[in-house]
């Protein structure tokens, strides 16, 4: 589903968060977010998923306007984690993932046997197969998010927003779950701390500030110049012998 | 192979329902039956028998009245105070994301309270408001004034601090019950003063079939109301923003069963009083016993919550002979250590 998004603003009374996003996201690719701390990276995922509304500038969803939908439009279109959403509820794995299907469910579509398999499949993809009758709270950071991840499938979105969704992950489940990412076929925009992660985006858009100050491909996006003045740090590339691939080393 | 297993499910589910509900029945009968002169069950299923099903069996009419007059009218509206109270106490917890929100704590009751008093003793509305109208002003006046007081203290209703909101609503309900105290004692006279304070803790002695005709229909479109919402009070099961990206219009959704639960317990108040802890406890044992799905927590709440107010309404008439012990003060006893028992396993869990 193509994501556009033109002039995006959003401020509180006294301050200015984001100011004036545009960015175009095509079918099925993948927008890395990198930044600050504060920059408003939460601030643009949370204005396309439409849970904020703009203070100014619209959303567009294959062209049409977000705000034109209900909110039960609006999720059967776009799947949203959030960073460290959590309960106190007694809920297990599947409970949980099975929240994801609550906007495709009426009184006249009750759950079915396909919603079960949705479940099954989504749990399996995120590797949570085996763990789908723990209980939440039993579950360590990483495995917490790939069930959220999991939900969000489940909701079989068009575009699918993740804000640090490899954050508690360990550098395994970090690997699987962007390699998971970058296989869906759905549109997805993802806030991403670790930059050499970005990388594998298929591009890269910086904010600064509040500011887009750069979006496009991520070998262009990040360069020392732009590391530099946006994230205060000196880089050096160097070479994967492995497989030549370039990674990036950070010095102050 | 898979369709027997789904029949043995439905038959499960059927058997539960109808224990439910014979437990419900038994309570209500048990009700009905025991009291300062005990009457023995037959009796009170003859009365029923020749009150609804025209029967004919020669009674004494004393008897008679006493079970479809009193008796029988005080079970069921005790029943319907603690479905309703109950289900309060569900939609606020799951709305609130807190544990510890209960129509009583969030300071409603007392709100309503005011409302009734209000109404009653100071003759606010000139007789054009009703009781039970009075009540619900009251209540959501309350509730506003709480859920804005959170907010400002940084709480509010996305479910981060909770401390905010019951510290809230303790302020919320100290000022209401102050202002109702205030209103008797400038307006009431001295028996009048009396009667209501014995009321504010939860007087069911005052039920009668006009209360039954008011409880009994509210009760049960507002439980209807909750559990048609079941799917939706399930997606905020990780905070009002992730039930918002699940699909839920949240405002909407607040403003509808927090209004509803208002209502509830603004129509429960005006006929018996504020009772604390029902809203509190019982979605908690509930909880324990069918899980935290809304489509069965509400109606097992909903009947369990009318099982313990109906069976607290037969100890508050029997626990100290000759003397009608308040019923809330009853449930405060029962409520007051599971609700620390709520805080105790909260704190463990984090």
């Amino acid at each position: 589903m193509k994501l556009t998004a033109t002039e995006l603003g959003w401020s509180t009374r006294r301050h200015s968060i984001l100011n004036s996003v545009s960015l175009e996201v095509e079918p099925g690719k993948v927008l890395g977010l990198v930044g600050p701390n504060g920059s408003g990276k939460s601030t643009l995922l949370r204005l396309l998923s439409g849970i904020l509304k703009p203070t100014s500038g619209h959303v567009f969803l294959k062209n049409r306007p977000l705000a034109e939908l209900s909110r039960r439009e609006v999720a059967q279109r776009i799947a949203f984690v959030e960073q460290q959403a959590d309960t106190s509820e007694r809920i297990t794995v599947r409970d949980a993932v099975e929240l994801g299907r609550t906007p495709w469910l009426s009184l006249r579509h009750p759950w079915g046997d396909a919603d079960d398999a949705l479940v099954a499949q989504a749990l399996k993809d995120v590797g949570m197969d085996h763990f789908a009758d723990r209980q939440w709270a039993t579950l360590s950071g990483g495995e917490r998010q790939r069930t959220h991840i999991a939900r969000a499938l489940v909701q079989k979105p068009g575009l699918l927003l993740l804000d640090e969704p490899t954050n508690h992950l360990d550098v395994h489940h970090q690997l699987s779950i962007l390699a998971l990412v970058s296989k869906l076929t759905v549109t997805t925009v993802v806030a991403i701390h670790d930059l050499n992660q970005a990388m594998d985006c298929d591009s890269v858009g910086v904010l600064d500030q509040g500011n887009l100050v750069a979006i496009g491909p991520p070998e262009e996006v990040l360069s020392v110049e732009r590391l530099r003045d946006t994230f205060g740090v000196g880089v050096t590339h160097l070479t994967d012998p492995h497989d030549g691939r370039r990674i990036m080393r950070f010095h102050s | 192979m898979i369709r027997a297993a789904a029949r043995q499910m439905v038959s499960t589910r059927a058997l539960r329902w109808l224990t439910s509900f014979g437990m419900l029945a038994v309570a209500i009968l048990a009700g009905a039956s025991i009291g300062e002169t005990p009457i023995p069950p037959m009796t009170v299923l003859q009365t029923l028998a020749n009150k609804l099903l025209v029967a004919d069996y020669p009674l004494d009419p004393i008897d008679e009245g006493i079970i479809w007059n009193y008796r029988l009218t005080r079970a069921v509206v005790a029943a319907c105070c603690g479905a309703s109270l109950a289900v309060s106490g569900v939609v606020l917890q799951a709305l609130l994301r807190n544990a510890l929100a209960d129509p009583y704590i969030m300071g409603i009751s007392a709100g309503a309270s005011t409302g009734a008093v209000a109404v009653t003793i100071a003759g606010f509305g000139a007789g054009v408001v009703s009781l039970s109208m009075g009540a619900f002003a009251g209540a959501i006046l309350a509730f506003g004034l709480v859920a804005l007081l959170a907010r400002a203290a940084g709480g509010g209703m996305s479910g981060h601090g909770a401390a905010q909101i019951v510290l809230a609503g303790i302020a919320g309900s100290q000022l209401f019950n102050a202002l109702t105290t205030f209103i008797i004692t400038k307006s009431a006279n001295a028996d009048q003063a009396r009667g209501i304070l014995f009321w504010l803790l939860g007087n069911l002695s005052g039920a009668r079939w006009h209360d039954v005709l008011l409880g009994a229909p509210i009760a049960m479109a507002g439980v209807t109301i909750c559990a048609l919402h079941a799917r939706s009070l399930d997606a905020f099961t990780f905070g009002a923003e992730s039930a918002a990206s699940l699909g839920i219009p949240v405002r909407r959704l607040q403003m509808v069963l927090i209004g509803t639960s208002a209502l509830l317990t603004a129509v429960i108040v005006s006929m018996v009083g504020s009772i604390g802890f029902v809203g509190l406890v019982i979605p908690h044992a509930a909880r324990l016993v069918v899980g935290v799905r809304h489509a069965r927590l509400i109606p097992a709440s909903a009947l369990s919550g009318a099982v313990f107010l109906v069976v607290a309404d037969i100890l508050s008439r029997t626990i100290i002979p000759g003397q009608v012990l308040p019923i809330g003060v009853v449930t405060a006893l029962i409520g007051a250590p599971g609700f620390a028992l709520i805080l105790i396993r909260g704190a463990g869990q984090r």
